[in-house]
């Protein structure tokens, strides 16, 4: 039995996994210093959920892992791999040594039951916290940056919380003497909730060094753990907040980017005292590539991939496109791919020309998104308007003539360019091409017979 | 550009001979409309001999095609070369006009 690390089981195991890791780093340390005292109540939830961690360990022993980019899913790897990784942490962190404790009649150690020091090695959990949020940043569909906030975030919680609890224990250790910072806040005989919720404060307030001043150490003891949390605390703090602070910036680093080149190409054109009316239609255009594409240049950055994996993100990016250009329905699937490579986006502003009058056709354009129309005569006449699936070019492009009219945007439109080469090699290629094209030119006869007896040759 | 005209049985057979392009469409413009004119019902435009046809030789076709469907007339072409044929499947005009591989194939088809 193999499980895959990024299969749907693995993913809700981990989530729930990775719930517990968290709730046992807050409630042990909680009990320990705050309750003091173990309960069957507390001990049957805490060793179910030792139960969780142990079915965990055995579930490693059959999870595949990652190296070096490959998905590693021989059994007897998989076991070396975890036995010489995170096996001894996991199973000193989850071996029920309280529950054995408690069944030798829990002794106490320094006011504490022996079974809560025992426990405290569950901290160790937070291993798993960390296995688990990095085979998560190898999926796909996560955002490895929102899941390092998410890790920060953790780690300054539970050590926040951890060195709250071990502020208030170490006056409880001493029985709360007079001089201690419990009975100075007058909060010794208070609720446990009241007393966490004092020393967490006391916590917060000396790691973000804010420090009121009106909770403060009274023996040398608490002074000590005050300069170590000063000091690892606000050290912690800074590069926590730090770390989250320039994620966050990371997160927006594309669209700061996309920002700052719109922003150039502006100066430009005010330097070059380019017409109010053209500059903003440039912003508008830079806009609208944002919100379709991020902003983002699909040729450039597919460059580097294989062919064939190239091919398999085209073919998904373009899902919806075959769908809308009726030729991809004619075309065999070698032919479609090949096409689909060939074919290069192009996307066009409302009033923008994707062919003029008089130049010599040497693209077939294929209008993927908006409307088209097309126009002569001074742009005046209007003779036909095109959208999503129908083409032009073909006729400027076999007959070698120049255009007769020009064919502008209606609104924002994205069109699949296919240049001369690319057409000639793919007819040479694949003769079913022609064929494709003329199964489609069959149901839009009328139309371009129409444009062509109004002396419209596109 | 040469045109001959001849009568094979009720069909007016049009040869077209040289290109068929802007400088010499509305010459044979002028010539195929005469027969129209003076009452041809059946023609058969034969491009055997015809080396290239320009976007204004397609116009012409398109033009006799619309006219011809007005008066129930009868319009075939036949033997295009390679060029021609692809252009007129691939424009969508092969399903407009009636195009046969050969002058015999057309004339059996009355």
């Amino acid at each position: 039995m193999i499980v895959r690390e990024q299969s749907r089981f693995r993913l809700c195991w981990d989530t729930i996994i990775l719930a517990l890791a968290l709730l046992s780093c807050v409630l042990i340390p909680y009990q320990l210093a705050f309750v003091h005292k173990t309960s069957a109540v507390s001990n049957g939830l805490l060793f179910a959920i030792s139960l969780m961690f142990l079915a965990d360990i055995g579930l490693n022993f059959f999870t595949t892992f990652r190296r070096a980019g490959s998905e590693i899913r021989d059994p007897t790897e998989i076991r070396k791999h975890y036995l010489k990784g995170h096996f001894a942490i996991d199973l000193l962190a989850n071996f029920p040594l309280g529950m054995l404790f408690w069944l030798a009649g829990d002794p106490q150690v320094a006011g504490f039951s022996i079974v809560l020091w025992v426990r405290l090695l569950t901290l160790l959990r937070m291993v798993r916290f960390f296995v688990i949020l990095r085979r998560w940043e190898s999926l796909s569909w996560t955002h490895p940056g929102y899941l390092r906030v998410f890790k920060y975030l953790g780690v300054i919680l539970i050590f926040t919380h951890c060195i709250a609890c071990l502020w208030f224990a170490v006056a409880y250790v001493d029985g709360f003497p007079q001089d201690s910072w419990v009975v100075s806040a007058g909060i010794e005989s208070a609720d446990p909730v009241s007393q966490y919720v004092r020393s967490l404060y006391w916590t917060i307030t000396t790691m973000t060094t804010v420090g009121y001043g009106d909770i403060s150490p009274g023996r040398t003891v608490e002074y000590l753990l005050g300069i170590l949390i000063m000091l690892m605390g606000a050290s912690l703090y800074a590069f926590v907040i730090g770390g989250v602070a320039s994620l966050l910036s990371n997160l927006q680093a594309a669209k700061n980017s996309y920002r700052e080149h719109i922003e150039s190409v502006e100066t430009y054109l005010r330097a070059r005292r380019v017409p109010h009316h053209l500059s903003t239609q440039v912003h508008d255009y830079f806009e609208y590539l944002w919100d379709r594409h991020k902003g983002l240049n699909e040729p450039h950055l597919l460059r580097d991939l294989p062919d064939s994996l190239r091919l398999e993100i085209i073919l998904h990016l373009a899902r919806d496109v075959l769908e809308r250009v009726p030729l991809f329905r004619h075309c065999s699937p070698p032919l479609r791919n090949a096409l689909l490579s060939a074919l290069e986006p192009a996307t066009y502003a409302p009033g923008n020309f994707l062919a003029r009058e008089g130049e010599v056709g040497r693209s077939i354009v294929f209008v993927i998104r908006g409307e088209v129309e097309i126009v002569t005569g001074e742009e005046t006449i209007v003779h036909g308007v095109m959208g999503p699936g129908d083409y032009f070019g073909y006729l400027s492009l076999a007959l070698k003539e120049r255009r007769s009219g020009s064919v502008r945007a209606r609104d924002y439109c994205e069109t699949l360019v296919l240049e001369q080469d690319s057409y000639e090699a793919l007819s040479a290629d694949y003769p079913e091409f022609l064929e494709a094209l003329k199964a489609v030119s069959a149901e839009r006869s009328e139309q371009a017979s129409e444009l062509l007896l109004a002396g419209v040759v596109l | 550009m040469e045109i001959t005209v001849r009568d094979e049985g009720d069909t007016k057979v049009v040869m077209l001979n040289g290109k068929l392009d802007t400088n010499t469409t509305p010459a044979a413009e002028g010539e195929i409309n005469a027969l129209l004119d003076a009452g041809a019902s059946k023609l058969l435009i034969n491009f055997e001999q015809l080396s290239y046809i320009s976007s204004s030789g397609l116009r012409l076709l398109l033009a006799l095609a619309k006219r011809m469907k007005g008066f129930g007339g009868d319009l075939k072409v036949c033997a295009l070369n390679e060029m021609a044929t692809e252009v007129f499947e691939v424009s969508g005009f092969g399903s407009i006009l009636n195009v046969f591989a050969s002058e015999a194939d057309a004339l059996a088809a009355s």
